[in-house]
């Protein structure tokens, strides 16, 4: 279990997490999401130990992170810029790695090495970016951590790769209940790998919800009312509406069956429930907030 | 068996707007209906689908719930899950699949298509 509660950490006066709480049940993947400049990378260097916050507390599996070292033995990440030895090869970063992981695997390195199919005695800096990453998830399973946490993991990866390390990263999920903790702005990605998500923005977490509720409160109706009424009728609480020709586009913040029972009562021609992505959930939560893709002509 | 349905079967379509799960489950109901899953077969465990398919295990675990509460399959505590047979599964989806039978029959009658086109179709699906 990985509890933030209030956690607020400022630089120069700005406040990069003003309060943002969040709870990543043991064993589950928890996808942070949010605009740029929400506070995820923040928050994340505080879950590994990098930052020390100005108020409110960190905590993995009940113990505080700071300087807390048997506690982040457990505890692998990959930040978004991996940090290697100028000279180093992936080689001598597995050494350094080892030094630090007590149940760091051999084992596993070796099998790795066919995964990922990298010269581990190249240096690190004559790889390309995607190379790089690679190599950082190479070394992080390696560590065999009981929480993961994983900046932008996937960037800079072609789509087998990311297939690839997803698919080993739901291998520990299910074979070793691993907890972990992942953001990224690839919401298609996340439906598939999440079971929770959490959205941040200016420094707070919004929303924590499991994919499951998320997916089931919200809707997409396609409705087309009956002759007469060309407006959607005002007691609907929609959060979003569109128009074309005589289709409606309502959003709504309720169970599909719920919505469907709200909208039959104005005795529709055609009522049709779509689900939403997690793209437009996110898209449709933040608009609340005055966060949405403006109409503009340059 | 369990092979071919990692390997082929089971395909997920990224630009289909239905959730994984929903995706998870038709595929699957569709391999039993199609007796490629014959009854008592076993399933890929929940482990193997999510390494395989690079998908949350708790999503699969909520596909394989739902397709147990439908009848579909059963699961044998520390076996996995199993294909139920055809009679286990009948009576729901028998309804929803007249529903939309009925919803498609009705625009085809609308777009002109006699009734005697429509038997011969039956006949057709029947051989």
């Amino acid at each position: 279990m990985i509890e933030v509660r209030e956690l607020v950490k400022r630089f120069d006066g700005f406040a990069a997490l003003d309060g943002a709480s969040l709870s990543v049940p043991t064993g589950s993947v928890y996808g942070l999401v949010g605009p740029n400049g929400a506070g995820k990378s923040t928050l994340i260097r505080h879950l590994t130990g990098i930052y020390r916050q100005d108020e409110g507390t960190i905590s993995i599996a009940g113990e505080p992170v700071w300087e807390n070292s048997a506690l982040k033995a457990r505890v692998a990440a990959i930040p978004d810029d991996w940090y290697y030895f100028p000279q180093s090869s992936i080689r001598d970063m597995m050494r350094f790695y080892r030094s630090f992981y007590p149940a760091f695997n051999m084992e596993r390195y070796e099998k790795l090495k066919e995964v990922f199919q990298i010269d581990e005695k190249r240096p690190i800096r004559r790889l390309s970016k995607g190379m790089q990453k690679q190599a950082a998830f190479w070394l992080t399973l390696c560590c065999m951590p009981d929480y993961l946490v994983l900046d932008e993991p996937v960037d800079g990866l072609d789509p087998v790769m990311r297939r690839q390390v997803w698919s080993l990263v739901m291998g520990d999920v299910s074979e070793r209940g691993t907890t972990v903790l992942v953001s990224s702005h690839n919401l298609r990605e996340l439906e598939d790998v999440c079971d929770h998500v959490g959205i941040m923005d200016h420094g707070k977490v919004l929303l924590e919800r499991s994919l499951a509720q998320l997916q089931d409160n919200m809707v997409k109706l396609q409705v087309v009312f009956s002759d007469g009424v060309t407006e959607v009728p005002a007691e609907l609480p929609v959060l979003h509406a569109s128009k074309m020709g005589r289709i409606h586009t309502l959003i709504m913040r309720m169970s599909a069956r719920e919505a469907e029972e709200r909208v039959a009562a104005y005795s529709p021609l055609l009522v049709d429930a779509v689900p939403l992505t997690l793209e437009e959930i996110f898209i449709y939560e933040l608009g609340g907030v005055n966060y949405e893709v403006k109409d503009m002509v340059l | 068996m369990v092979l071919i349905i990692r390997e082929r079967m089971i395909s997920l379509n990224y630009r289909d707007s239905r959730p994984i799960y929903e995706q998870i489950r038709d595929e699957l109901r569709k391999l039993i209906v199609s007796g490629a899953l014959a009854t008592d077969e076993k399933l890929p465990s929940v482990r193997a689908l999510a390494a395989q398919l690079a998908i949350n295990p708790n999503t699969i675990q909520r596909a394989y719930n739902e397709l147990e509460a439908e009848g579909y399959i059963y699961s044998v505590p520390g076996k996995g899950s199993f294909a139920a047979g055809n009679d286990a599964a009948g009576a729901r989806r028998r309804e929803e699949l007249l529903r939309q039978a009925r919803d498609l029959l009705r625009e085809l009658r609308y777009l002109g298509v006699s009734q005697e086109e429509l038997a011969a179709l039956l006949k057709e699906v029947d051989q």
